[in-house]
């Protein structure tokens, strides 16, 4: 345990940052659509078989041929379920009859819709750009993630790597247009790109293999080449995404490689992905920092932290083989080595840049505080939110004055699922934090030390 | 004894463990060939009489073994009978130690063993652990069923008789195993003859003698009597020779359907002087396919049926060869399977980078070629993996669709890297077609629909099925493992019922009323 930590000054200013972090937080939406997505996710919380059966639905829709087959996929996961509560009984009544379920059918996939619409900004780059561009005028700049489905043929990581070419000239081209906003154009260490594209390696290659990483490595490297020289050409910042273990040490290995060939030591802006449930991200952090200070660049790596997404996965993978989980199971755990992770990260600087990723008003409000604890500025630590999820958080962190960058998500409906039931199954777990803001729990529990 | 638990694999993802292998395979090399000798009893007969030899690399002699004769068989059955009644005696907690230790023996030398099975039998690595693994569990879970079955089950009691069962094993059990599982399943079906209280014959089969040995030698060194537990190396006649031998109770064999079938005739027999009806338990062929609805997820349907049909190249009796695909979903189905059995890799077992390993000998690539043949001119070949190392019993993997349904490519058992698409209108019609064929070991379905597994569920004949994943690596105690119909006869390995097929049963119904009293 580090001195800093116990540093009480960081505590109380924790927490006054946290104070007024929650006392610009805007009033409930008063939207009644809104609302209603709003009930549906505080049912699916309290009820394990419900919220299963929602999942599945979500998961489902987009493959479902008509209206009636859709209203069948319902009523048939809504069968499973023990109680009902009564919108759910009418729902399965009107299931047992054919104009019935056409009925539901139009009722479920719009609420599907509305839900998606909620986390995906577009179905396209430029679809999304009025979205991209009203963020920046209210203060929060963006990071594009396009949605897709799996890539298991070459045919897809090349028209996969052609969307993120794309996706970087259309976003590129357009952000030159957009006003200034001095507060997200540039920190301490120098200018930060407007243009800003997320990429997942795993949508690069189709020969993923956890057992034989450099093949992956070297298959996405041929594709991820491009995107860097583009990003570096664009003045754009590439962020490398981070997914389940099973691509971890091919994602690590690719970065570390790419990075460091000649062409890109002076750019692109790149970053890539700390997850702080995993037990060996301390240790990660040690060969990413050893790594950045061997390489140095211009501008520098940026390091997001994040809790980590495949929490469930990574659980049930562990358990189904007999292995130790790689990640904490007591939250209180994973929360406390985000912290200390946050400080390694920030204390680091300038051989990284940091972005903090969470909805935890804690885990933020400690970032902030200890980035002014040790000389920071507020621009020298960026925080970042995921649409659809973050939203109001990052109104309250633009309206205080901090760097904020919501995660927005592209793409069509069928590749986004995916995306959306790791979402949704997010911001019902009982131990998030969202769910726990939105159950009442006090903002000095909220607050405490994990 | 603590509750049955799978042995963990080793998590391969992460590179101190690959290396582990690496280094285990490094050491086992200079070693080969390895010496297997037959072991009747405490005899050590020959071990030079025939070779096995890598599939990857054909000049490499990874083990020569004494070659069994049809003499051999006889003294080995003798052997076995004469050890049969202090094993049986020792009762099935003494049994059960025994297991259990040959379980840690065979745990010490587990980077060992999946080395030799990467270069006996071309098992890439993860399977070859995998097969390791299982073994293991096959001596635990049924040391643990043994002393289970003991007991005997509860019977209805009534004043004045006293009923009991239990059972009892049978004698002498021929165990007939193949290669492609070449530790695993000679341990499974030679771990629950032993558990039980039989004494085995163990006929490997002559491609992977070497993995057999390590069985045997972990057994004997665990505590069985030389005598319960014989090696006989050889080819089919030794095999045939043990199946006819009048003294035989059981004969568990697992492999092609020909020969098993082979051996429900010829146990049949009851020549004068064989005091009981043989037992066969066979695990055969089977010609697998998975279902895909029109609400599947393709993202994880395509790489679990790439995973179940060309893992091991295919060559897994539990392995995919069919895909019965809904039309609405049947076009892109073929259009992603297309690409992804375009881009597997074809290469040798010891590098992790592969998908697709070569087959087992000569024989299986010809055979796999021409049904490849068979596949071009019946249909159309809408994915191939071509680049394929020159040495070596490699095959292209292979996708085709549009094959008339009499193809020979939809009726046999191809036992190699070869996957059909064939489109259904809708569910019903792919239960239908499944309904029509011979065998039924696995059967996958993709579906996101509960009527429909459901309706799938109550309709297939297969004796596993999966539902929304691959459908091959059942593990002991989690999937109870056999086919049915012409796929196999006997009862799943690795669960509940399979030690019932090494035993009888006995009632005995005491009067316990004497004169109007009851004695208990």
């Amino acid at each position: 345990m580090s001195q800093v930590e116990d540093d009480p000054g960081v505590e109380a200013e924790l927490g006054e940052v946290g104070r007024a972090l929650y006392g610009s937080f805007p009033q409930r939406s008063r939207n009644p659509v809104k609302a209603l997505d709003a009930r549906a996710m505080e049912l699916a919380s309290q009820d394990a078989e419900l919220r299963a059966a929602l999942f599945r639905f979500v998961d489902v829709t987009p493959a479902c041929r008509s209206l009636d087959d859709l209203a069948r996929h319902l009523s048939g996961y809504l069968s499973e379920v023990g109680e009902k509560p009564p919108p759910l009984e009418v729902a399965m009544r009107m299931a047992g009859t054919k104009p019935g379920r056409a009925a539901l059918g139009v009722a479920a996939a719009g609420g599907v819709r509305h839900m998606a619409h909620r986390f995906i900004v577009g179905e396209s780059p430029r679809k999304a750009l009025p979205v991209l561009r009203e963020l920046w005028e209210d203060g929060a700049a963006s990071s594009v993630d396009l949605l897709g489905e799996a890539t298991v043929t070459e045919a897809e990581a090349d028209r996969y790597a052609a969307r993120c070419a794309e996706a970087l000239d259309t976003i590129a081209e357009a952000a030159p247009r957009w006003p200034e906003r001095p507060q997200l154009e540039a920190d301490s260490l120098g200018p930060l790109p407007r243009a800003n594209l997320s990429v997942k390696v795993s949508a690069l290659t189709p020969h993923i293999r956890p057992d034989a990483p450099a093949l992956g490595r070297e298959d996405a490297s041929r594709r991820m080449r491009p995107l860097l020289r583009k990003a570096r050409d664009l003045g754009a910042h590439l962020h490398i995404d981070m997914e389940s273990l099973d691509a971890l040490e091919t994602t690590m290995d690719l970065i570390f490689e790419l990075l460091d060939e000649d062409e890109f030591r002076e750019g692109p802006s790149a970053g890539l992905v700390l997850q702080a449930y995993l037990r060996e991200s301390p240790n990660q952090l040690d060969s990413i920092l050893a790594w950045a200070r061997e390489t140095p660049r211009t501008p520098p790596l940026v390091v997001r932290l994040v809790k980590g997404a495949y929490w469930d996965h990574e659980i049930v993978e562990a358990r189904q083989h007999g292995w130790d989980a790689p990640v904490f199971e007591v939250k209180a755990e994973c929360d406390r080595n985000y912290e200390q992770l946050t400080r390694r990260l920030l204390d680091a600087r300038p051989a990284v840049r940091v972005a903090v990723a969470s909805h935890n008003l804690r885990s933020i409000s400690h970032a902030i505080a200890y980035n002014r604890h040790s000389g920071g500025e507020n621009g020298d630590v960026e925080l970042q939110v995921l649409r659809g999820l973050g939203d109001e958080l990052a109104h309250a962190l633009a309206a205080q004055g901090f760097r904020v960058r919501v995660y927005c998500p592209v793409g069509d409906l069928v590749a986004g699922m995916a995306y959306l039931v790791r979402r949704l199954l997010e911001n019902t777990s009982n131990e998030s934090f969202l769910h726990e803001q939105a159950m009442g729990v006090p903002l000095e529990e909220l607050l405490a030390a994990p | 004894m603590k509750p049955f638990a799978n042995e963990p694999t080793l998590e391969l993802r992460r590179a101190p463990a690959r290396e582990l292998l690496v280094n285990a395979l490094r050491e086992l090399e200079p070693k080969l060939p390895l010496a297997v000798p037959v072991l009747i009893g405490r005899e050590r007969g020959a071990h030079e009489g025939f070779e096995s030899t890598d599939p990857g690399e054909p000049d490499r002699v990874v083990a020569t073994a004494g070659r069994a004769t049809q003499v051999d068989a006889g003294a080995a059955v003798e052997a076995a009978a004469a050890a049969f009644p202090a094993w049986r005696d020792m009762g099935a907690n003494a049994r059960a130690e025994v297991l259990v230790g040959a379980a840690q023996i065979l745990r010490s030398r587990r980077l060992e063993l999946a080395a030799l099975q990467v270069r006996e039998c071309a098992k890439p690595w993860g399977e070859a652990d995998g097969d390791v693994c299982e073994a293991i569990d096959f001596l635990e879970y049924y040391a643990r069923e043994a002393v289970r079955l003991e007991h005997g089950p509860g019977l209805l009691q009534v004043p004045g008789e006293r009923n009991t069962m239990r059972y009892e094993p049978r004698g002498v059990c021929v165990v007939i195993a193949p290669w492609n599982f070449p530790l695993a399943i000679p341990t499974g079906m030679t771990s629950a003859a032993l558990a039980a209280g039989n004494s085995v014959v163990l006929k490997p089969a002559e491609q992977s003698p070497a993995s057999a040995l390590a069985l045997v030698e972990a057994l004997r060194e665990a505590g069985a009597p030389p005598g319960a537990i014989s090696l006989l190396p050889g080819f089919g006649e030794v095999g045939a020779a043990l199946v006819r031998d009048p003294r035989v109770h059981v004969i568990a064999f697992t492999g092609s359907s020909a020969v098993g079938l082979e051996i429900v005739r010829s146990s049949a027999d009851t020549p004068e002087g064989q005091g009981h009806v043989k037992r066969v338990v066979a695990e055969m062929g089977g010609k697998n396919a998975v279902i895909v609805d029109s609400d599947a997820d393709l993202d994880d349907a395509v790489p679990a049926i790439v995973k179940s049909a060309f893992v091991y190249a295919g060559q897994k009796c539990s392995a995919a060869s069919r895909v019965l695909a809904h039309e609405g979903v049947a076009d892109a189905l073929l259009e992603r399977l297309s690409g992804a059995v375009n881009v597997l890799i074809v290469g040798q077992a010891d590098d992790f980078a592969i998908d697709v390993p070569p087959v087992i000998e000569r024989d299986a690539q010809e055979r796999v070629v021409r049904y490849v043949d068979i596949a071009a001119s019946d249909g159309r070949i809408v994915g191939q993996q071509a680049k394929i190392p020159a040495n070596g019993w490699f095959c292209p993997p292979t996708l085709v669709t549009d094959l008339p349904a009499d193809s020979a490519v939809l009726r046999d058992e191809i036992f190699g890297p070869v996957l059909a698409v064939e489109r259904v209108r809708s569910i019903a019609e792919a239960c239908d077609a499944l309904e029509r064929s011979p065998f039924a070991l696995t059967g996958g379905l993709f579906s996101r629909n509960p009527e429909t597994v459901a309706e799938v569920t109550r309709r297939t004949p297969v004796g596993n099925l999966y539902v929304n994943r691959h459908i091959t690596g059942a593990m002991v105690g989690r999937q109870p493992f056999g086919g049915n119909r012409r796929s196999g006869i006997g009862s799943k390995a690795g669960g509940p019922d399979y030690l019932l097929q090494f035993v009888e049963p006995r009632v005995v119904t005491e009067n316990t009323m004497r004169h109007g009293l009851v004695v208990e």
